[in-house]
């Protein structure tokens, strides 16, 4: 069995593949940003004091943002370009 | 104050800003030739130029010293300023710069009118232009005036009208070409500046360990609390910074620390509100957006977004670094600052990062960070000026005024309207210069996110999507927003329930993208070929 050609997927799913990659990735990216967001507030502040790699949880989800957000942008470049 | 008298070094690297931005214009000006050239420098600027120049273009005054700034007076809870700004860049990159880049012209109202050739849809989405970048341009030359005022002790009247001048220079004579390369140039130098900055600062005051840094914040009582507490502020005032945190947190034992949170978030939903605004803001921010009108294909728009995605994030990640890197560096200083009221606290946001850059480096470090911030309100208040300059003369003039009118009139109402938007913001700087202002920045975005976004997503995305659930959209988001600022202002905390702290943000969104979703199943009129439309948009990139 040979690869799917993804330079050129036929025309009728190609549409529904885009939107597929550019909102499922973005959608990963949005859940892990909000979630950060939310975890970094009053509410939750026990749960975002516990350590982890010598800093809170909160924190390090925080800065996680940046590395995932370039992985994400590095997977989506090569399914999806 | 941190009055420098006539730093010599300071005038020098702003006197380099200017001559550059007018050696660049003159140099341009002479390829400027058509309409494309002026709004979109001809379409075929290199993806590595426009990503660099949408640094500049993105990262204001706010970035530069206030992301630092803010987390330096109240601590951890304001790292979700930097983090906010960054992940706006996500939307822009996977949902909005290709299919943009493929349907648009010059304007952001010309890339809807293409598939609704409604006159209402181009007025909306011209008047929000107009009324994001004015409120996006005002706190620029605020802070111009301001940051001037402090570091040199010129007139802040006489600076907002010089630096109205200058863009208006480079705009007039240079159009996209020279504000492109203007940006490029500062943006460079920007960026350099923070990250040499951020690592001359780990390496002494942090001792080059996040460990140290971070026990230091645990131990430091945010300066927020310690300016509240006139013992503390006596006693710290001339200590070395390490003394001072030590002595704050002897005094006030069973104070939050700088990683505590909930000294500046109140809730979730007021931090969700915030978050959502500067996400789905960026993607609608229309001095980013027209960017990608001035690459030649929709692969190097997504490019130059990915080159800005990962400097972006450096440059955060470095301002996060920087706001707790103060702690250690200038406490006591900080605290003394906001002790002094609404303006300290101003002082503190605005010229902590000037303040710990003349700690680490002396004089010639605080001049390249002054210019620096020079550089970073230059090129985000020439993008906003030239996107409106765009958007009147290309969506107002040529749709409602002269539609016959030739490409020279075109470009004379473009640079008339330059000429009046700096003087409206000079005005309106001059007139709102001693109010908080942070609320203007705060209604662009959500202004951005609630009538812009949403209406983008949906025509560049949606088959389904009609004229009129676009129109309802633009102005549902428009009312939201607007409706929640006048809430803000009145000093309301909640309004049906809902708390106002955290701006209108995912309100507005949330309420444009329900009557977008409900109008469009309820009428039929989905544009001019909706097909046809969607293939452009998403057609198979080309290099």
């Amino acid at each position: 069995m040979t690869e799917p050609d993804i330079a050129t997927p036929p025309p009728l799913t190609d549409m529904r593949r885009k939107v597929l990659i550019n909102f499922g990735l973005f959608g990963i990216f949005f859940l892990f940003y909000i979630g950060a967001a939310v975890l970094q507030t009053p509410e939750f502040k026990a749960l975002a004091s516990l350590s982890v790699m010598g800093m809170p949880l909160g924190l390090f989800l925080s800065l996680l943002i940046f590395p995932l957000s370039w992985v994400l942008m590095i997977i989506w470049f090569r399914k999806a370009c | 104050m941190l009055i420098m008298g006539d730093n010599i070094l300071v005038v020098g690297f702003i006197l380099f800003f200017v001559v550059a931005s007018i050696v660049i214009t003159w140099w341009t000006s002479r390829s400027n030739k058509s309409t494309s050239d002026f709004y979109v420098a001809g379409k075929g600027v290199p993806w590595i130029q426009v990503g660099i120049a949408m640094i500049g273009s993105y990262l204001s005054a706010a970035s530069f010293l206030g992301c630092a700034g803010d987390i330096g007076v109240f601590g951890i809870d304001s790292i979700w300023l930097s983090i906010g700004f960054f992940g706006g860049y996500m939307a822009v990159l996977l949902l909005i710069a290709g299919p943009l880049r493929n349907v648009g012209t010059f304007t952001v109202a010309g890339a809807l009118y293409r598939r609704f050739p409604d006159g209402t849809i181009k007025l909306a989405i011209m008047l929000c232009t107009v009324i994001i970048s004015t409120f996006y341009l005002v706190p620029q030359m605020i802070g111009a005036g301001v940051l001037f005022h402090m570091l040199l002790n010129w007139d802040f009247v006489a600076v907002t009208i010089g630096l109205g001048l200058l863009m208006s220079i480079y705009i007039i004579f240079g159009g996209m070409k020279s504000t492109l390369y203007n940006q490029v140039i500062q943006a460079l130098f920007l960026w350099v500046t923070m990250v040499v900055l951020v690592l001359i600062a780990f390496f002494t005051v942090g001792q080059g360990s996040l460990g140290s840094i971070l026990e230091a914040a645990h131990q430091t009582v945010p300066p927020m609390l310690a300016a509240k507490n006139a013992a503390v502020v006596e006693a710290i005032r001339a200590l070395p910074a390490d003394q001072a945190i030590a002595t704050a947190r002897q005094m006030m034992p069973d104070a939050e620390s700088a990683m505590s949170i909930g000294v500046k978030t109140s809730s979730s939903l007021a931090m969700i509100s915030t978050v959502i605004a500067l996400v789905f803001g960026t993607a609608g921010l229309p001095h980013i957006l027209i960017m990608f009108f001035t690459v030649p294909s929709a692969r190097a728009a997504k490019k130059s977004v990915a080159l800005c995605m990962v400097a972006l994030g450096i440059f955060y990640l470095c301002a996060i670094l920087l706001g707790f890197l103060l702690f250690p560096g200038i406490y006591p200083k900080l605290v003394v600052w906001i002790s002094e009221g609404a303006t300290g606290i101003g002082m503190a946001k605005n010229m902590a990062v000037l303040e710990i850059s003349q700690i680490v480096g002396g004089p010639w470090l605080m001049a390249i960070g002054a210019a620096g911030a020079v550089a970073a309100i230059l090129s985000t208040a020439a993008g906003l000026m030239i996107t409106v300059a765009s958007t009147i003369s290309h969506d107002l003039y040529m749709v409602y005024i002269n539609p016959q009118a030739t490409d020279k009139q075109e470009m004379t109402i473009a640079k008339i309207t330059t000429l009046v938007m700096s003087a409206v913001a000079v005005v309106l700087a001059v007139l709102l210069r001693d109010n908080n202002i942070a609320w203007l920045v705060m209604l662009a975005f959500s202004i951005a996110a609630s009538a812009i976004f949403p209406a983008m997503l949906a025509t560049l995305w949606w088959k389904r999507a009609t004229r009129q659930a676009i129109i309802a959209s633009i102005f549902t988001g428009l009312g939201v927003s607007v409706v929640f600022i006048v809430l803000l202002l009145s000093n309301v905390s909640s309004f049906l329930g809902l708390p106002t702290a955290g701006g209108p943000g995912v309100f507005g969104v949330t309420a444009s993208f329900l009557v977008l979703y409900l109008v469009s199943i309820m009428t039929s009129d989905t544009g001019k070929d909706a097909e046809k439309f969607l293939a452009l948009a998403h057609k198979p990139d080309e290099d």
